[in-house]
């Protein structure tokens, strides 16, 4: 049994959004719906300002508070240390996403984020699915009961850490490197088409992993750590800096509490 | 109404088919909502297979329960306040209040079943609910145990009314089902502020005094829509009133327990403002937004204070359109109160990046003020039905006997 984290390298990453674009394709998003993604923000008054960006995929928590208030079974941490989903079993009341200190659930019968409607564009024939894209994983590759397919309706989904590729990986296997030909096509589709090579994705239980000795020498933490949901992604910020403490990145928008 | 409650089932089938023909308070009150339930109900259900729940306003990035779990705790929180009315003769002996009871317990089933019906056409699978929720067992989820307790709680409010219709008011079952009824709902509406209340990432819910608030809050929801309805249903004719209704009615120990729940309402909402606006804890700025936002001062000053002042004016109190006023204003503030209170908590985003607004903007679409729609006309057509096939001012022997006249019909 392995315990497969993350680990992203702030000092590394380029905010390109190639992660995004990687994600959105490998796990058929509904563009604009990002399990992946990167956070924009700024800190600091003008003129003493900066840009700064956080990836955010989902954190697969040690304690996870979704797993914890869903009412089912459908969330789920299984024994390999991944959070999943069961889409045979959500009832889509949400009760994750409300409860998910992170922000990193999706529901997407909503009101669409871009125009055209995309699910409009490329309607489901069958009905099945909450649209069929045209870039979607062969059908066989889908797994319901792993959160892994193009999204059905009326259903909550999240970032899997690509459960479908990581589960594939042979037995034993530590560290999972990109740059490994073997190893290639069971990593996470975020840290393969990383281009500065800001991520990391390792099993955590295993005290020589790669991700381990970074956490350890280059001092990982975590988001909003005092929750106690004890994210399995590690950020590294480099000396002096910082995950930013708060979930809102516009703290001065509307006129309001700065 | 000078006529027999039926007694059987072909009486029954024939009551309901009067009540489409029939020119009484009752009847009209049957006949609108039934229409309306029809319209609102058949543009929800089209919206739902058209749009499908698109047609909410809701979203992933920020308010993922909208208006519809909030109209949802609504109506959960008014049956569960409507038991706690109930057992103040029931369970508690104040035998003043048991021209109330049976009443109450009516209501409390039609404001459950409207709540249920509202929350099913809100949820992505409700049909899947039925095996995944006793199959998954999830016992560490609050939600899990807010289904489990309400659907005790229905059962018990059914078998209840059931003896009451039996006119078993004294035995020892009825006493057991009576006290069994009144834990389960202290359990579910408790267990249903727990829902909020259990996740400390929502810095605006978190705490044990918002499941405590929702069993006051529950309790003066309950209580309002009782004096609501005893006004509605004898047309504030206060001499249509049987004895001891009438004496409940025109005395002053409804009112006092009314304004004695306002209050308590009102220092909850207080002091919670106080403490959301003091303090510097992220994911607190909802509370701001809620102190920039109309409804909420319209609950605060129209519909709390304002019936506070009435209920203890000792010249209002007793009068029965000051009551139903004043209950209807704060039915109305209890039910902006749900929707701020679960609007605001959420809508402070989570790491939603500088694009989204500090404050989500959230309104309810069309197809959610009709869900609203749906449940008011479903607790209303229902109340008619139950006025108009059982006797809901009955009492026992022992009380009529005290006050020296039969019940109506």
């Amino acid at each position: 049994m392995a315990k497969w984290g993350m680990v992203i390298d702030l000092e590394k990453c380029a905010g390109c959004q190639a992660c995004t674009v990687a994600c959105g394709m490998e796990n058929s998003r509904l563009p604009g719906e990002h399990w992946q993604d990167v956070i924009f923000f700024s800190e600091g008054e003008y003129p003493n300002t900066q840009l700064k960006w956080l990836p955010r995929p989902c954190m697969h928590c040690e304690n996870p508070s979704c797993v914890a208030v869903c009412p089912t079974g459908a969330t789920y941490k299984n024994e390999d240390g991944f959070v999943l989903i069961d889409w045979d079993r959500c009832i889509g009341c949400k009760y994750c996403m409300v409860a998910c200190p992170y922000g990193v659930r999706f529901y997407t019968d909503e009101k669409p984020l871009i125009a055209p409607d995309m699910r409009k564009v490329f309607p489901d024939e069958k009905g099945k699915a909450s649209w069929s894209p045209p870039w979607k994983m062969p059908e066989d590759k889908e797994d319901w009961k792993h959160g892994v397919g193009v999204q059905p309706h009326d259903v909550v989904s999240k970032c899997t850490f690509c459960h479908h590729r990581v589960s594939t990986a042979p037995k034993g296997t530590v560290d999972l490197d990109p740059s490994d030909p073997k190893l290639r096509e069971h990593t996470p589709a975020c840290v393969v088409t990383c281009a500065p090579g800001a991520r990391y994705f390792g099993d955590l239980s295993n005290p020589n992993s790669e991700v381990n000795k970074l956490i350890g020498e280059k001092n990982g933490n975590r988001l909003l750590d005092h929750l106690g949901n004890k994210p399995q992604v590690y950020y590294l910020t480099g000396p002096g800096g910082a995950v930013p403490g708060s979930r809102s990145m516009n703290k001065k928008g509307n006129g309001e509490k700065s | 109404m000078n006529f027999t409650y039926p007694t059987t089932i072909p009486e029954a089938i024939q009551g309901v088919v009067k009540l489409n023909t029939e020119r009484n308070t009752t009847a009209r009150i049957w006949q609108l909502s039934l229409v309306g339930l029809v319209v609102s109900l058949g543009f929800v259900l089209f919206m739902l297979v058209t749009e499908g729940h698109a047609s909410f306003n809701t979203s992933s990035d920020g308010v993922n329960w909208g208006s519809a779990i909030a109209t949802y705790v609504f109506f959960a929180l008014t049956s569960s306040g409507l038991t706690f009315i109930a057992s103040l003769a029931t369970v508690f002996g104040f035998k003043e209040f048991y021209p109330i009871a049976k009443r109450c317990i009516w209501l409390a089933i039609v404001a459950l079943i409207a709540g249920f019906s509202v929350l099913a056409l809100e949820l992505g699978h409700p049909f899947r609910m039925i095996w995944s929720v006793p199959f998954g067992m999830q016992i560490m989820s609050p939600m899990f145990w807010m289904g489990v307790l309400y659907t005790i709680d229905l059962v018990l409010l059914f078998a209840k009314f059931y003896l009451m219709w039996k006119e078993d008011w004294d035995s020892a079952l009825s006493h057991f089902v009576g006290i069994a009824g009144f834990v389960a709902v202290i359990c579910a509406s408790g267990m249903l502020g727990l829902v909020f209340a259990s996740l400390g990432m929502r810095p605006m819910w978190f705490g044990s005094a918002t499941s405590v608030f929702f069993m006051l809050s529950a309790a003066l929801s309950g209580a309002a829509a009782v004096v609501v309805t005893v006004q509605i249903a004898y047309g504030f004719r206060i001499n249509a009133m049987p004895t001891a209704l009438k004496a409940l009615a025109t005395g002053d120990k409804l009112p006092k327990v009314f304004a004695t729940l306002i209050g308590i309402v009102l220092l909850f909402l207080i002091t919670r403002i106080w403490v959301g606006l003091w303090s510097n804890v992220d994911g607190l700025e909802g509370f701001i937004s809620l102190l920039h936002s109309p409804w909420f001062h319209i609950e605060l000053w129209v519909c709390l204070v304002v019936p506070f002042f009435m209920m203890l004016t000792p010249s209002l109190q007793v009068s029965p359109k000051a009551q139903f006023w004043a209950a209807s204003l704060v039915q109305i503030g209890m039910f902006i109160e749900r929707q701020v209170f679960i609007i605001s908590g959420q809508n402070v985003p989570m790491f939603k990046g500088t694009w989204a607004a500090m404050v989500t903007p959230y309104s309810p679409s069309v197809t959610e003020w009709a869900l609203v729609v749906v449940g008011l006309s479903a607790m209303f057509a229902l109340y008619a039905l139950g006025e108009r096939l059982f006797n809901l001012s009955a009492m026992p022997k022992h009380v009529l006997e005290t006050n020296g006249v039969l019940a109506r019909a």
